[in-house]
């Protein structure tokens, strides 16, 4: 009992600890990847579908990753049952207890490992179904050697197959192979109910009959477990997944199948073998094996920190908290992502800061510890950038793409809902918000679609707008020149200026008015639509529609300006730079000084003596140029002046370089 | 004991019995609802949804489901009845009627009204809500229909069905799905089931692109997959039309691409950069070609009813620069679709030359997905501001042209200038139109009904309506697709896709279905042109457009 006792609080401190401290991100992120919606539909899916019962408990169970002490307690819980679920069916000692848990800690692994591939593997509860899965076989397995009566054997070897692979998939068929390895694991068992030594010793050759008997009868029930769920296809006429339940193997690599491989082969490997000793070394070597997968499941789980902080970056962002967002991007120890240095221009954008700090923050473009590098920008943070920076039709775009491939997830259809909203489109954005009303914790608090005349009664309330926000902007800094803070004032552009927005996008605009998000965006929506294409490469895109890009909002024009110096594309600074000036009300944000003394030094173009450049930056640009006219070589120059300078554009511009933008 | 027993046989059962037969039936009475007998008269319209009331009714159709909207009422019962006698009382908010009771009630009332009275209480009073009326047509309607379950998606897809429906109840089967071949590789897309002559004779086809593409035969439970694809054809067989009698198919060739809004709710545009029309011989299992030009792009064909005549849409393109797509991507509203028409001889088998019947580039609109009433009186064809692909186009309305020289009196005919005189009465169906995206559209096979796909709900979900069409050529309010629950529609985020009647269900099982699948596609051969005289046949088969985002779209129109 004592033994029994340490395993679980090792086990649940250990799975806690791991849970709800470094993957505390990813557990709420994988709730928002869930789809699971409390409704008719999935009360028919539960038993109208193949494997349905086990796919949405355990969606529904997952969902509650929302909160992840709720989420994490109730993994914990089912994990710990599966360990005592194995102890009860294969009558495992005390003493061996701790081997009972290899399959947990596998079941926690085999969801901590997922990383990014969270985002690409097509199944709706990676975490709960295989171990809900595994725990209800297990339990089925108990179930069979605690039945007495053969018929109840009869009725069980029948409806499990066919059943159980209904309601539990893969699970469910695995039952009886599972039973049927028992069987031919021998009469331990049988030895249990027989114990006299006497009658063991005396019926050598009874044993060996008995244990034919039992390898046959165990093949039989291994083929029969093969046998009828495939006898349920040709009834049914449907093409049934017999992987169904597990994540697939084909989207893992193939170093991440190992934990559900060894979830499976330890019960397996005590099934055959009879675990009841009570010799001292059991309890040795069943607390060592307990000790090496726990050390296994926190060396494989994916702890990569520039994952989690740009999980940690993006929530902060949905909450509208872009402080916070910059305030991980400057803790951020490691080269960063393009995901993070994404966010950390949207967070400075939206707080007014760009201009005067953009260069100021770690610029980088680390690999993503996941193969595929090209797509986990657009899957991880694509529509929340698009939505942001207005581009409203491919954040429209990227989030029905992957809600058609990965299927109907809370974290798609959020973006789906807001885009709707902002595009005025409410008869939309109510049937998205009927939808997420119908998930656990993601029901949108904006609800904001006013009503049309046929369902007045059930429309909400056309002032909700204003209500409340789900992601509501904090307070901007103090700088003037914050877009949030300001309103869709037009830039009198020396550029030729794009035609105004349509009449409904205006109306939009209205509905919107009072949504602080939306208000922060419909500034960026004031440009002529176009048709495009990004091909994915959304960092990419962003950069160079807003480099290239001609008049619009004062805020268009900034983001123009400032893309286009992250592109190194001079060409058309000074247009941009003077029809921002007088909106700059005297202070010229610190990177455009830069990036103005530095272009007329380059090109000339304009007279920066008669702008209104900071003295010290206008000698720190002198020391620049000293310097670097000292060194000569560009390699050594980068190193020697990045102390001094490399948190200035002119660093940027000269020295940094090999960027990959996406 | 025994004396017990006798006076409870003799004595306490039959009251016992008696008693319980009237307990039932006082609690049967208690539970039948009832139409409140005190009521106030209210002036405001019941808030349903889904509202199809005022609409014409085929007496075989499904219930039309509804919900109340809730209000401040507490309760609710809904009363439908009709003057002929007959009635339904439902009471509570989902207002979901028997089946039976459903059918019984439409079939007293045929040709005749359906009165829809609504009661709801608040605060204690009933108010009575002004009564609503359906009209039942003499007419039923072709019992099935058939369509593609897709998501409005733009380049991905995943879980496509080809689903048929019966129309007199909520069953639905799904003929075939896309997802029983999926691997990690390549996916598979299915589209375009189109029954000949309303799949009277069980023949069909649809097709599958990418992987284990081809084109399914349906031919009872005949299950065969032809390429049609050939090296001098821009690509396999896309567009479908049965010939009536012949044993024959005109296809479009297209080569489609998708480009999408940055800003604009319409999001995505759907266009081809280059499309001709085939023929495709199911006998001979050869292809012709119809219309083969590069100054023009052609598609949607569509037979008339005696096989006498090819209706298709096509618009004139002279390019602007070298790179098509690029010209094209940019004047995109510059490309205007018109409807022509080639006679057919059906004992040569070849056509005649082109005339146009709709020139809608005067009016500077353009036509798409031209169908002739199974009379042969009318054309009914879509008509946007630009493009072909209008499902995307919230400008996009149903237009009627009646083909006949006898026009019916009371159509309010709309002048096309100096236009052939067919031209002169072509009308939008003001009674199915939206302000939102109707799109594709069928006759049913007596041609009092038409199925139409309409984004009017949300301007992105396209959902099913159907149209009474009445023998003066004028179409009726339509209702939406029946549903078991009234919220179907509302909680499903798919489109309904290319729906066609048909007058029996298709009968090939998924089994026949999967096997044809996976079989070899049977190649055919290309046999030159199909026009009595050869025009200028100038196109060059190109190569597919470069950009990775226009491969592998599954678009639903």
């Amino acid at each position: 009992m004592k033994q029994r006792l340490s395993f679980t609080l090792v086990f649940v401190a250990f799975a806690l600890f791991l849970l709800l401290g470094p993957l505390k991100p990813y557990l709420v992120e994988t709730a928002a990847l869930t789809p699971f919606y409390a409704d008719e539909f999935t009360f028919r899916k539960l038993f109208g579908t193949h494997c349905g019962v086990l796919f949405q408990v355990a969606a529904g169970l997952q969902s509650c990753f929302a909160y992840p002490w709720l989420g994490a307690c109730l993994f914990i819980s089912v994990l710990v049952a599966m360990a005592y679920v194995q102890r009860w069916a294969f009558r495992v000692g005390d003493n061996w207890f701790g081997i009972c848990w290899v399959s947990s800690f596998a079941l926690l692994t085999n969801y901590t490992q997922l990383g990014y591939l969270i985002y690409t593997i097509k199944h709706p509860a990676v975490a709960f179904a295989p171990a809900l899965g595994f725990l209800a076989a297990f339990a089925l397995i108990g179930l069979w050697f605690h039945l007495k009566h053969w018929w109840w054997k009869l009725a069980f070897l029948l409806l499990t197959p066919i059943l159980g692979f209904w309601l539990l998939g893969f699970f469910g068929g695995l039952v009886a192979p599972f039973v049927g390895f028992c069987e031919m694991g021998i009469a331990r068992f049988k030895k249990c109910d027989e114990p006299s030594p006497t009658k063991r010793r005396t019926s050598r050759r009874q044993v060996l009959g008995s244990g034919t008997s039992h390898m046959l009868w165990g093949l039989s029930l291994f083929f029969l477990g093969l046998l009828l769920p495939s006898l349920l296809r040709l009834i049914l006429h449907r093409d049934l997944d017999f992987e169904a339940g597990h994540i697939p193997f084909s989207s893992l690599p193939r170093e991440m199948r190992l934990p559900w491989i060894l979830a499976l082969t330890f019960p397996l490997f005590y099934a055959i073998f009879t675990l009841e000793g009570k010799r001292r070394w059991t309890i040795a070597v069943s607390a060592l094996v307990f000790c090496l997968a726990g050390v296994a499941a926190y060396h494989y789980s994916f702890l990569d920190s520039n994952f989690l902080d740009t999980l940690r970056m993006k929530h902060a962002a949905e909450a509208g908290e872009w402080n916070r967002v910059m305030v991980l991007a400057r803790e951020n120890k490691q080269e960063p992502t393009r995901a993070q240095v994404c966010l950390t221009r949207l967070a400075l954008f939206k707080t007014g800061r760009m201009g005067d700090e953009l260069f100021t923050y770690p610029e980088g473009s680390a690999a993503y510890n996941a193969p595929q590098q090209n797509q986990w920008l657009r899957l991880m943070i694509g529509p929340l950038l698009y939505y942001h920076y207005g581009k409203t039709g491919f954040a429209y775009r990227w989030a029905m793409e992957d809600l058609v491939e990965y299927g109907e997830r809370p974290a798609y259809l959020r973006y789906l809902h807001s885009v709707a909203l902002l595009n005025g489109e409410y008869a939309l954005a109510r049937r998205y918000e009927r939808t997420l009303a119908r998930t656990l914790f993601y029901k949108p608090s904006t609800s904001s679609a006013p009503s049309s005349s046929s369902s007045a009664p059930s429309a909400p309330s056309s002032s909700s707008p204003s209500a409340s926000s789900a992601h509501s902007v904090s307070s901007p800094s103090p700088s003037s020149s914050s877009p949030s803070s300001s309103s869709a004032q037009s830039v009198s552009s020396p550029v030729p200026s794009a035609s105004s927005p349509s009449s409904s996008r205006l109306g939009a605009a209205h509905i919107c008015a009072d949504n602080s998000e939306a208000e922060s965006i419909r500034p960026l929506l004031n440009y002529t639509d176009q048709l495009d294409g990004d091909n994915g490469l959304v960092e990419f895109y962003l950069l160079h529609s807003f480099a290239l890009s001609e008049g619009g909002s004062r805020e268009i024009v900034e983001l123009s300006l400032m893309n286009s110096l992250i592109i190194k594309d001079l060409t058309s600074f000074w247009p941009r730079f003077l029809a921002l000036l007088p909106t700059w009300q005297g202070h010229i944000p610190t990177h455009y000084q830069e990036a103005a003394l530095m272009v007329a030094q380059l090109q000339g173009g304009a007279p920066v003596n008669d702008l209104p450049i900071d003295p010290a930056i206008g000698q720190r640009f002198q020391r620049l140029i000293q310097a670097s006219a000292q060194n000569g070589d560009n390699a050594a120059n980068a190193i020697a002046l990045r102390p001094e300078f490399g948190n200035t554009y002119w660093y940027y511009y000269f020295f940094v370089e090999g960027l990959k933008t996406n | 004991m025994k004396g017990l027993r006798d006076i409870y046989q003799k004595y306490l059962l039959p009251s016992l019995r008696v008693r319980g037969w009237w307990a039932c039936l006082l609690l049967l009475a208690a539970c039948t609802p009832s139409v409140p007998t005190t009521f106030e008269e209210a002036t405001w319209e019941p808030a349903v949804s889904p509202n199809n009331f005022g609409a014409t009714l085929p007496p075989n159709i499904a219930p039309l489901n509804f919900r109340i909207l809730r209000g401040d009422a507490s309760e609710a019962v809904t009363h439908l009845h009709s003057l002929k006698g007959g009635e339904i009382i439902v009471t509570g908010w989902d207002v979901c009627f028997d089946e039976d009771d459903w059918h019984r009630l439409l079939e007293q009332t045929r040709g005749d009204s359906l009165y829809c009275d609504i009661y709801l209480k608040a605060y204690g009073t009933w108010e009575h809500l002004p009564t609503q009326r359906f009209f039942i047509a003499e007419e039923e309607i072709d019992p099935y229909i058939t369509y593609r379950l897709i998501r409005p998606s733009y380049v991905t897809y995943e879980e496509l069905t080809i689903n048929q429906r019966c129309l007199e109840s909520f069953d639905e089967r799904v003929i075939y799905e896309n997802m029983r071949f999926e691997d990690s590789e390549q996916g598979q897309c299915i589209n375009c089931h189109m029954p000949r002559n309303w799949n009277r004779d069980a023949q069909s086809q649809f097709h599958v692109r990418q992987k284990l593409g081809g084109t399914i035969f349906i031919n009872g439970s005949d299950v065969t997959k032809v390429n049609v694809k050939t090296d001098s054809t821009l690509s396999a067989g896309v567009y479908p039309a049965w010939h009536p009698t012949l044993n024959l198919i005109a296809y479009s060739v297209n080569e489609t691409g998708q480009v999408f809004h940055t800003l604009d709710p319409q999001k995505i545009e759907v266009i081809d950069y280059a499309s001709d029309l085939i023929l495709y011989d199911l006998d001979a299992n050869t292809v012709q070609h119809i219309d083969r030009t590069t100054s023009d792009f052609e598609s949607f064909p569509t037979w008339s009813p005696d096989g006498r005549t090819l209706y298709y849409i096509a618009a004139h393109y002279t390019p602007r620069a070298d790179d098509i797509d690029a010209d094209l991507d940019t004047n995109y509203d510059q490309l205007h679709y018109n409807l022509y028409a080639r006679d057919f001889d059906l004992s040569t088998r070849r056509f005649g030359p082109r005339r146009l019947v709709f020139d809608a580039e005067a009016l500077g609109k353009s036509a798409s997905v031209p169908r002739i009433s199974p009379d042969g009186k009318y054309l009914l064809f879509t008509l946007a501001d630009y493009g072909q692909f209008h499902i995307w186009h919230k400008s996009a309305d149903l237009w009627l042209l009646p083909l006949s020289n006898e026009e019916p009196d009371s159509l309010e005919s709309h002048s096309c200038g100096t236009h052939p005189a067919t031209m002169t009465s072509a009308h939008p169906l003001e009674a199915v139109n939206s302000t939102e995206a109707e799109s594709y559209h069928a006759w049913s096979s007596n041609g009092r009904w038409i199925l139409c796909s309409s984004r009017r709900d949300d301007g992105n979900y396209t959902r099913l309506y159907i149209s009474y069409f009445d023998r003066k050529g004028q179409a009726h309010h339509p209702f939406r697709l029946p549903q078991r629950t009234a919220d179907a529609d509302d909680l499903l985020l798919r489109s309904y896709n290319a729906a066609e009647f048909m007058v029996q269900p298709v009968r090939a099982t998924s089994r026949e279905l999967t096997r044809a699948v996976k079989a070899d596609a049977r190649p055919v051969s290309y046999a030159g042109s199909a026009l009595l005289s050869p025009e200028a046949d100038t196109t060059q088969v190109r190569a597919v457009p470069s950009s990775a985002e226009r491969r592998g779209a599954s678009v639903g129109y």
